[in-house]
């Protein structure tokens, strides 16, 4: 995959990418009658130099794609971004990406550009989903003066829509992801962190189709659905 | 491993997979860009606990899979009880489907998900470019014989687990069972205070050593027994006077097989374990081999050889068969078994002739001689009268005299052996035939004419005289005569060739596309795996051991041997081995079945009868005869 990074990388600076603006990148696709098992979705993680949208940085995205409802890994994206004048001795013990790495990272406005062709406009799901999205619309934005809404699921909803009764002990990735047994190989990678949702999300997905659910807008409606039972329970 | 996690070229998860991997074979053997190769072009599924994976109504198989996570269970429809059975369970790490992807046609087993389970797998051609340019990956996936023939020991032995309940091996290396500390004392210590010792320890015997740690005997509470009832000694009697000199040892690598073969060979219960400077480390008792179980081979052998009546011989064949199935149970291959069954053969056909020279001696010393599969060790519960004397003309007799007075004894005891169980060799090749009862002179001009006037009927009956063994009476003058067989052959380069001609008769039964080729008796679809399966190694193999001076009748230790004389590629022969070991523990499995219901043994079998594993390995298990055959065709250019 990163050969393929390169590639378009290599094809940019000579120039020719020039018309690959952010306006020509793909359109943002929504929740319609995309048959869930056929469709294409991304399921993203990143990470930041801290919990503070209005401060804190991007430093690496990982993510990868679900197709047909299998997790294909020749299609998947797990990025560096290179932004050395961060200070990220904050986080640097929870992500483990040190200053070295870091410079050694991809120029920010490529891997941006990359990331929005490779996402191709797909729906993307995300654990918490407040906090990703908000942290790459403000990236997309001010490098590269990028605007459009993706459609947006969060995979902590997803869960407890159709897994109601399940004892978790907590809201968390780790809770989810120890309920179903499953092995995260690098916790708080970015890219292993998008697999282990994804993985979720795939145990989700097969129960949604047990349940009838059949297109992308039924999974959408019953997620608002869902948001508004709790609400009520809330009021 | 570390490697894997060090390349930052490659992305986490793509990293994460080969690691995973690496823990399972046969990944654990395979080259990284190999690994990476697989983990690129993966794919992660998501079953649920009872969803279906993989079912022959899906067609022509197009994934290979691996269990991330959870267990796969395989389901076939048993149509005669009208139930679903459960036939493999695949758990963590392990591939699926192995036969269906290779043979490119559909599943014949419904393949389900037990608990949340995650399945890796790849295409067809990511699976096709993996065989082709992985090595570890295709002796895993097509050569079949070695990694499947683990599977295949595996279930031939849960089979006869069923009843046993163990995972006792016989393989297990002696230091395992040899832990323990023995009891020792000095030869010169009174018997009294021995016991004394042996009874603070609470064992049942003591080994004797000398200054430098060697054991140079045993005292045990029968030879105790002994003492006191035969008023041999008292209890102040130094134990040198009672011991029980030179005790058997080995060394602390032999394995609980050979351990058990030496006490039934030779009727005794205790083994000193010793290193390799004949210092004593250890002790194991046959209770120590087998407590747990109710194998009672050396019992038996002991039982036997002491047996005071032709009918106790008789009686206690059955407990033959009960062991084979014990010993199948508790992980002998079935080189040891066939082994292991020659050796409680021997045992009987032993007591047999002391029996009859208890009663009517006849007065003249002689060699029994075996010939065919007794010879070359190898039989099965299946099994004829293949014998012979060799004796020594006493001064003042001529041959025809010897035989007038062997002769009789001979006859009285092939038909005691056939009451025990020993078929009548329906060619009379037998001891009582005046023309196989013959003095060393004999035998050296028989076979003379034998290797230089080459019939075609004479090498029909080289796979029997030339695999000759003695089993009672002095053996010196059997190994002189072989000596002058083997030098004879080994200078007769025609003699040879039509041997090798010869074994090439028998040709492993596949057609020209691999499928079974079948014994035309019109009815049944029968394999007839002793004349079409096991002859063609037999026979090939014989021709090598004799033209290259091997005097060991035993084919596998004959293929040994072969190997060290450098005649034979080391790879070659484990490959060989392995295939005629797996088709003889098919043959012997499928005799205990045709016991278990009464009928009569025969070596054939349906292969529909078989599951697709054993199927497929015994057809790549023929293909392997065929292999030792093409190398005979091309040393001998036939």
């Amino acid at each position: 995959m990163l050969e393929q990074i390169r590639q378009w990388i290599e094809r940019r600076r000579k120039g020719r990418t020039g018309n690959i603006a952010p306006e020509n990148t793909p359109t943002p696709k929504t929740a319609g009658d995309q048959l869930l098992s056929e469709c294409r979705l991304i399921v993203l993680d990143l990470e930041t130099t801290g919990l503070n949208a209005s401060k804190d940085e991007v430093i690496a995205v990982g993510a990868v794609a679900i197709t047909g409802g299998a997790i294909d890994l020749s299609d998947q994206f797990d990025l560096i971004l290179k932004r050395p004048e961060l200070d990220i001795t904050q986080t640097v013990l929870i992500h483990g990406i040190g200053p070295e790495a870091l410079t050694r990272g991809h120029e920010l406005e490529d891997a941006l550009l990359f990331l929005l062709e490779w996402m191709n406009g797909d729906p993307i799901l995300a654990y918490h989903t407040a906090f990703d999205q908000k942290f790459l619309e403000k990236t997309l934005k001010a490098e590269l003066g990028y605007t459009r809404n993706h459609t947006w699921m969060d995979v902590a909803e997803l869960l407890p829509a159709f897994f109601p009764d399940a004892q978790t002990g907590g809201k968390g990735l780790d809770h989810w992801a120890d309920h179903f047994g499953l092995e995260v190989s690098a916790r708080h990678h970015a890219a292993s962190d998008a697999l282990a949702t994804a993985e979720l999300t795939l145990i989700a997905l097969n129960k949604a189709r047990k349940n009838g659910l059949k297109t992308l807008r039924e999974l959408h409606d019953k997620l608002r659905y869902q948001r508004r039972l709790k609400n009520m329970h809330r009021m | 491993m570390a490697a894997a996690n060090q390349d930052n070229s490659r992305p986490q998860n793509t990293r994460s997979i080969m690691v995973f991997l690496q823990a399972h074979a046969p990944f654990s053997s395979m080259d990284e860009d190999h690994l990476a190769h697989f983990a690129e072009h993966a794919t992660l599924r998501f079953y649920a606990d009872g969803d279906v994976v993989l079912s022959p109504e899906d067609g022509v198989v197009n994934r290979f899979y691996v269990v991330k996570q959870g267990r796969i269970r395989g389901e076939r429809h048993n149509e005669k009880a009208d139930k679903t059975e459960t036939t493999f369970e695949i758990s963590r790490g392990e591939c699926f489907p192995l036969a269906a992807i290779i043979g490119e046609r559909p599943t014949r087993t419904l393949h389900r998900a037990v608990g949340d389970t995650f399945c890796l797998s790849i295409e067809q051609d990511a699976f096709v470019t993996l065989i082709s340019e992985s090595e570890p990956f295709r002796d895993f996936c097509m050569r079949g014989v070695s990694s499947l023939l683990d599977q295949v020991n595996q279930r031939i032995q849960t089979g006869a687990m069923a009843s046993m309940s163990s995972s006792f091996s016989l393989s297990t290396p002696l230091e395992r069972y040899a832990l323990r500390n023995p009891i020792v004392c000095s030869p010169d210590l009174p018997v009294r205070k021995a016991v004394a010792r042996m009874h603070e320890n609470n064992v049942g015997s003591i080994v004797i050593t000398d200054e430098s740690r060697h054991p140079i005997g045993i005292f045990t509470l029968r030879d105790l027994r002994t003492m006191i009832a035969k008023d041999t000694g008292t209890l102040d009697t130094p134990v040198r006077q009672l011991m029980t000199r030179d005790p058997r040892s080995l060394t602390a690598q032999a394995d609980a097989f050979e351990a058990a073969m030496l006490m039934a060979e030779n009727h005794f219960a205790h083994l000193c374990v010793v290193d390799e400077e004949n210092r004593l480390i250890g002790m194991v008792s046959e209770s120590d081999l087998f407590s747990l179980q109710r194998v009672d081979l050396v019992n038996l052998a002991r039982t036997i050889s002491t047996a005071t009546h032709l009918r106790t011989l008789v009686s206690l064949r059955t407990d033959v068969s009960r062991l084979v199935d014990a010993m199948l149970a508790h992980g002998a291959d079935s080189g040891q078994i066939v082994k292991m069954i020659t050796t409680l053969n021997d045992v009987t056909v032993r007591r047999v002739l002391e029996l009859n020279i208890k009663k009517n001696d006849p007065g003249i010393p002689f060699t029994w001689l075996t010939f065919g599969s007794e010879g070359r060790q190898e039989q099965t519960l299946l099994t004829d009268q293949d014998n012979g004397i060799l004796f020594q003309t006493p001064e003042g007799m001529t041959e025809d005299q010897v035989r007038e007075k062997l002769l009789p004894f001979a006859r009285t005891v092939n038909d005691e052996l056939a009451d025990c169980g020993f078929t009548l060799c329906k060619g009379n090749i037998m001891a009582s035939n005046p023309k196989l009862c013959l003095s060393d002179r004999e035998w050296d001009d028989w076979f003379i004419r034998f290797i230089d006037a080459s019939t075609p009927q004479n090498l029909v009956y080289s796979s029997i005289f030339l695999d000759m063994r003695a089993v009672f009476g002095p053996t010196d003058s059997l190994h002189e005569l072989l000596e002058k067989v083997l030098t004879r052959i080994r200078k007769n380069a025609l003699f040879q060739k039509m041997l090798a001609g010869n074994a090439l008769q028998r040709k492993p039964p596949l057609t020209m596309f691999r499928n079974f080729r079948y014994v035309s008796d019109g009815k049944k679809r029968n394999l007839d795996l002793k004349r079409q399966g096991l002859a063609p190694f037999v026979e090939a193999v014989r021709v090598f051991a004799l033209a290259n001076g091997v005097e060991n009748a035993n084919t596998l230790e004959r293929m040994d041997e072969l190997v060290r004389k450098g005649v034979f590629d080391a790879k070659d022969a484990n490959a060989w081995k392995d295939a005629y070991s797996l088709i003889q523990a098919i043959r012997m499995r499928a005799h205990q079945e045709m016991l278990e219901r009464g009928e009569e043994l025969t070596n054939y079998i349906d292969p529909d009868d078989l599951n697709q594993l054993d199927r497929r390995i015994l057809r790549e298990s023929f293909r392997q005869a065929q292999r030792l055959q093409q190398k005979l065709e091309v040393t001998y250019q036939l």
